[in-house]
């Protein structure tokens, strides 16, 4: 198409497609064979176009049984949903007796375990017990066993336990 | 499934309990939401699955969609957004993959009559897909049987003369393109 006849490209698809022409692109096709001639092009196309759009859409059906096999579906999806309720309610009924024995068992397992408050004195009494022998077992060494000398000290410097009471 | 089986369930759907008149629902709608899924997805397989999913989505909600008007409104925009959806992963894959995956995908294509149509209609298809998406959607979904102004616009959200003017941009684009 001509440079000069670039503006009137857009009317050209105007006028095919809403049927109508202005009285300046009729004048202007009867003058240029190159416009009138675009024209034709455009109106094969539009004509493929109009065939073709509508298999866009309508070039498949949904199959015989589709109304079947969506309500078997939903039948399906239903039921699965009411056995799925059903389970749950099932499952949650059970955990709660499962919880509720585990709870009363270990309640009436601690109930019998309690020590009475006498018989726990009595034992912690005889666990701080020392019998008045013990001082005597013990050793004159043990205070040197028991401490290390520093560095320079002497293990011979032993030092004197004085009787404080005296 | 047998034939007595299939009448069976669909006399049950029809006369029995809270899904009394689902069936009757999926006669009148099942065209219409077929061809919504068909013309974005382009393949009657895919468009069989989305279908049966927007009815089944109807179904839970049955309760409240037993007004033959408002099921309609209300399947025709869940299977055009589950369409969408579906199509938007599709596009994903078939930008990974390559490109020999792609032609197996496109030939799969149902309904044109003879190659060269068939041809057409993949190369049609192709220029729809790269039409601005505002454009896009209001075409497919004008082209549904069915499918006038004021429910494509339902569908959509927007008013019934936006819907005419797009509908005409994108036939304009189309006939531009379609050389
Ligand atoms: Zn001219």
């Amino acid at each position: 198409m001509k440079d000069a006849c670039e503006k009137w490209k857009d009317q050209l698809l105007e006028a095919e497609l809403t049927e109508a022409t202005t009285k300046d692109l009729e004048e202007h096709l009867r003058a240029c064979t190159i416009c009138s001639r675009e024209l034709d092009a455009v109106r094969a196309r539009k004509a493929q176009l109009d065939e073709l759009l509508p298999l866009v859409a309508r070039g498949a059906e949904p199959p015989a049984d589709f109304q079947a096999h969506v309500l078997a579906a939903a039948e399906a999806a239903s039921g699965a949903s009411r056995a799925r309720r059903w389970r749950v309610w099932t499952l949650a009924g059970a955990t709660a007796a499962i919880v509720a024995l585990m709870i009363g068992a270990t309640m009436y397992h601690r109930a019998a375990q309690r020590i009475p408050e006498k018989e726990l004195a009595a034992v912690q009494r005889l666990a701080e017990w020392r019998a008045p022998s013990d001082a005597l077992l013990a050793t004159p060494g043990q205070e040197i066993l028991r401490t290390m000398p520093r560095l320079g000290e002497s293990y011979l410097n032993v030092p004197v336990k004085r009787n404080e009471e005296e | 499934m047998t034939g007595a089986c299939m009448s069976a369930l669909i006399a049950r759907a029809e006369t029995r309990g809270p899904e009394a008149g689902f069936g009757e629902r999926i006669a009148e709608n099942q065209r219409r939401v077929f061809q919504i899924a068909y013309s974005i997805l382009g393949n009657a397989a895919d468009a069989e699955d989305v279908a049966q999913e927007a009815f089944l989505r109807a179904y839970q909600k049955f309760g409240s969609l037993r007004e033959a008007e408002k099921f309609r409104g209300w399947v025709n925009r869940i299977v055009f957004r589950l369409a969408l959806n579906r199509q938007r992963g599709h596009r994903r894959r078939l930008t990974r993959d390559t490109a020999w995956q792609m032609t197996e995908t496109r030939a799969m294509v149902d309904g044109a009559k003879g190659a060269e149509q068939q041809v057409l209609l993949e190369r049609l298809r192709r220029e729809i897909e790269r039409l601005p998406e505002k454009l896009r959607s209001v075409l497919q979904l004008s082209l549904v049987e069915e499918m006038d102004a004021a429910d494509v616009g339902a569908t959509l959200g927007i008013p019934a003369g936006t819907v005419r003017s797009r509908l005409h941009t994108a036939r304009k684009l189309l006939l531009e393109v379609m050389k």
